[in-house]
């Protein structure tokens, strides 16, 4: 058993650190998400230019090939601040999708563009937006020769906005899921951001969208198979940069603590605000030593699955509960869209239910397990 | 990061090998001990005489505490090797000296590190060698969480202490032989400035000791009537008791850190295979299934929590406010499983079952739930201890005492 991060990963999380102060402060993030622009192209250059797309891609796809652990760093680090745009949902999980799935020629063209952030591609996965599983595919895809055609609107997008191509699980004549890979300016398709009390989120309409059939990523009919063993992976990514959210969260509500006076004292000496903070430090200790256990028992190649929905539940909860305690110790300051807070509340919100509610995922460890009779 | 609790080096696994040979052949004949506790009511004379021997057995080759110096009844190993001791008598439910004594664990890292010399030769050998059986009494009438009220009083009289007072909620149902306690040694004194701890003998005239019968089981009232403790019992000199009650009060309040596991869940699930309702078992239930997923989270964390202390103190790396925050969640999601049982089995929950140590009854888990919640200090004295070492509200974050 050790805790420390090693010289490499210390490194890492320097270097992400510098650059979410450097590149992506809070004074520019605040105004971002309140114009809900929040795909940043030079941004996401400088990220690709540093290697952190792809980070678990293998270096003949234009990868890095680095661990669980080193990834799961850099992310935390990246949601302090928290850096949005497609970092994870094209670098991390739609690479995933790709190198699970793809033959070599599809990983040959896709896999060095995505990590080198010429390619920006979005899985869209459910036409629904409540819930996460096969179920939620309806997307139909009928085929006529050498062509496909889609029909259907994926509700909730995440990082639809700067998409170049998206994934979208369809399903076809037989019921089976598959996966295809649609140019974001084929026919047909239509982005459309939402509003509301989210960020980064589009509906993706595919009126009639013509691909080639050659565009099917992974064997027609087990496209759900792909998915959720590539989420298994990269889900876990995506809880370390909720924890480090959840970290910049407790820093900066601590930090209140010790500057804002009422009643003739600093609110920091009530114990109702002192309960606050300790529940929120639970819901980031949780999220976070659930997470790191799962990065690491995918980088020893041990069984994951529990850890990753545990992770995923953890993090997903952890994340929007961390926000609601900070809301109950700053109070009004703390609802301006100018706060920092504002930015993570509304990204906890947005990434509570993304692949999947906190129950969905409890209810998949549990059938990890103690599988049913 | 590494997170295995299995895996070692070379060196250590002959060692675990050497433990897991030694458990084998010195628990034969001792089953009921699995899972077993110092608090338990359940235990007759003679399980109680093989738990004692087995203690003493633990402590003769320094295994009870294996990281302290061999000159005070440890065996000088390093921290792998109490990891693999630990981990090992975890799978006997067991977990080193807490299980044979109640609250050696903390009094003998105490006087490690507060002791005399001439003290350390002389009361630890038989603490951490499994030969006496100490308690830890602070708790008094008028001084619950509020320890520094401390009213029992040991005025200085030649070369004894003269103490008088009374104690309360301490202890278990079977005898100690030597108590280690706060005293008032100043009643005129400032606040924390007037305290002394005394180690004193349970069979010195004028110690009186009745059993209390308290929802969690039997504690006891230890009566002081004039009792002549030697001065020498006294650790870390006079009225400098409050110093030397932070590094017992860390080590009781989460910062000892543990790296066992709390099987409850495990029983859930066997419960719930075995039991039908309108022929499916309860186990394919989903609202069930919900339930235990929340018992998965929490204990996980809590699980998870305590060996990060555990790795923390005994690999030297500074920490904060992990003992409070463990405490406090700890003994929250303890409460909230014992409610969670009773959803999962109803009325089953609240009958003991004597076939399995009262540890692991769903019924003591039940019962203990509310009193268990305020042992050696209310949740609000952890989450008081947790905003002080996390600076809220303040501008220096207060340093965890060490704890050896």
């Amino acid at each position: 058993m050790d805790l420390r991060l090693n010289e490499d990963q210390e490194m890492f999380k320097k270097v992400a650190g510098d650059f979410v102060q450097a590149e992506a402060p809070t004074t520019m993030l605040t105004q971002q998400f309140l114009k809900k622009e929040t795909f940043l192209p030079d941004l996401y250059a400088k990220i690709a230019g540093l290697g952190w797309l792809g980070m678990l891609m293998p270096e003949q796809y234009g990868g890095t090939g680095l661990s669980y652990l080193d990834c799961g760093v850099v992310f935390e680090e990246l949601g302090r601040g928290p850096v949005p745009g497609p970092v994870f949902s094209s670098g991390v999980l739609a690479a995933q999708i790709v190198l699970d799935g793809g033959s070599d020629a599809q990983k040959q063209e896709l896999l060095p563009a995505i990590c080198g952030g010429d390619a920006i591609v979005i899985p869209a996965i459910g036409d629904h937006g409540a819930h996460w599983g096969p179920e939620t595919v309806a997307t139909t895809c009928s085929q006529s020769g050498d062509t496909l055609t889609l029909q259907g609107t994926k509700r909730h997008v995440y990082d639809a906005g700067g998409a170049t191509a998206f994934l979208c699980a369809v399903r076809g004549g037989d019921g089976g899921v598959s996966v295809v890979l649609v140019d974001r300016n084929a026919r047909g398709v239509t982005v459309t951001p939402h509003t509301g009390f989210m960020v980064s989120v589009s509906e993706v309409s595919l009126d009639g969208v013509q691909v080639p059939a050659g565009n099917v990523i992974g064997s027609a009919g087990a496209g759900w198979e792909l998915l959720d063993k590539a989420a298994e992976k990269a889900i876990p990514i995506l809880c370390a940069y909720k924890v480090g959210a959840c970290q910049e969260v407790y820093e900066f509500t601590v930090q209140y603590t010790n500057e804002r006076r009422a009643f003739g004292q600093l609110i920091g000496r009530f114990q109702r605000v002192q309960d606050h903070c300790v529940e929120l430090s639970i819901h980031m200790d949780r999220a976070r030593m659930a997470t790191y256990e799962t990065l690491w028992l995918l980088d020893e190649g041990m069984p994951a699955e529990a850890g990753v929905h545990e992770s995923k539940a953890a993090a997903s909860e952890g994340y929007h509960q961390a926000c609601s305690y900070s809301h109950m110790v700053h109070a009004g300051p703390g609802t301006d869209y100018l706060h920092p807070l504002m930015v993570h509340s509304v990204l906890a919100h947005t990434l509570y239910q993304y692949l999947g509610t906190p129950d969905y995922h409890k209810r998949r460890m549990v059938d990890a397990l103690y599988p049913r009779t | 990061m590494d997170f295995n609790l299995q895996e070692d080096s070379p060196e250590m696994t002959e060692f675990r090998k050497e433990v897991r040979a030694w458990m084998e052949e010195n628990m034969q004949g001792g089953e009921h001990l699995r899972w077993s506790a110092s608090w338990s009511t359940r235990e007759d004379e003679e399980e109680y005489g093989f738990r004692r021997a087995l203690g003493e057995k633990l402590g003769k080759k320094g295994w009870l505490f294996p990281m302290f110096p061999e000159e005070y009844g440890g065996a000088g190993l390093s921290v792998d090797h109490q990891f693999v001791l630990e981990t090992e008598l975890s799978r006997y439910g067991l977990n080193l000296t807490h299980i044979f004594y109640t609250l050696a664990r903390i009094v003998a890292p105490v006087l490690l590190h507060w002791g005399s010399e001439e003290q350390k030769r002389e009361f630890l050998p038989p603490i951490t060698r499994g030969e006496i059986v100490v308690w830890q009494v602070l708790t008094e009438p008028q001084s619950g969480s509020d320890v520094a009220n401390c009213q029992t009083r040991a005025i200085r009289d030649g070369d004894d202490y003269v103490v008088n007072g009374q104690k309360v909620m301490v202890g278990h149902h079977l005898p100690p032989d030597a108590l280690w306690t706060l005293v008032c040694t100043d009643p005129d004194g400032k606040r924390h400035e007037n305290l002394s701890w005394l180690h004193i003998p349970a069979n010195l005239p004028g110690v009186t000791i009745q059993h209390m019968h308290l929802m969690m089981g039997i504690k006891n009232a230890v009566f002081f009537d004039n009792v002549r403790v030697p001065a020498k019992y006294l650790v870390g000199g006079e009225n400098n008791g409050w110093k030397v009650a932070h590094t017992h009060l860390e080590l009781e309040h989460g910062g000892d850190g543990r790296v066992g596991t709390d099987p409850v869940v495990d029983r859930v699930v066997d419960y719930c295979r075995n039991h039908d309702v309108g022929g499916k078992p309860l186990i394919d239930d989903p609202h069930v299934r919900d339930t235990i997923a929340d018992m998965i989270l929490e204990i996980n964390t809590v699980n998870r929590m305590n060996r990060r202390i555990f790795w923390h103190r005994f690999v030297k790396q500074p920490h904060a406010y992990g003992g409070a925050q463990f405490r406090y969640y700890q003994r929250m999601v303890r409460l909230r499983n014992g409610e969670r049982l009773q959803k999962i089995m109803g009325a089953d929950a609240l009958i003991p079952d004597h076939g399995v140590h009262e540890v692991l009854d769903f019924e003591y888990v039940i019962r203990s739930g509310p009193g268990q919640l305020h042992g050696g200090g209310t949740l609000d004295t952890d989450r008081l201890i947790f905003a002080r070492r996390a600076g809220i509200g303040r501008a220096t974050k207060e340093q965890a005492p060490d704890t050896v």
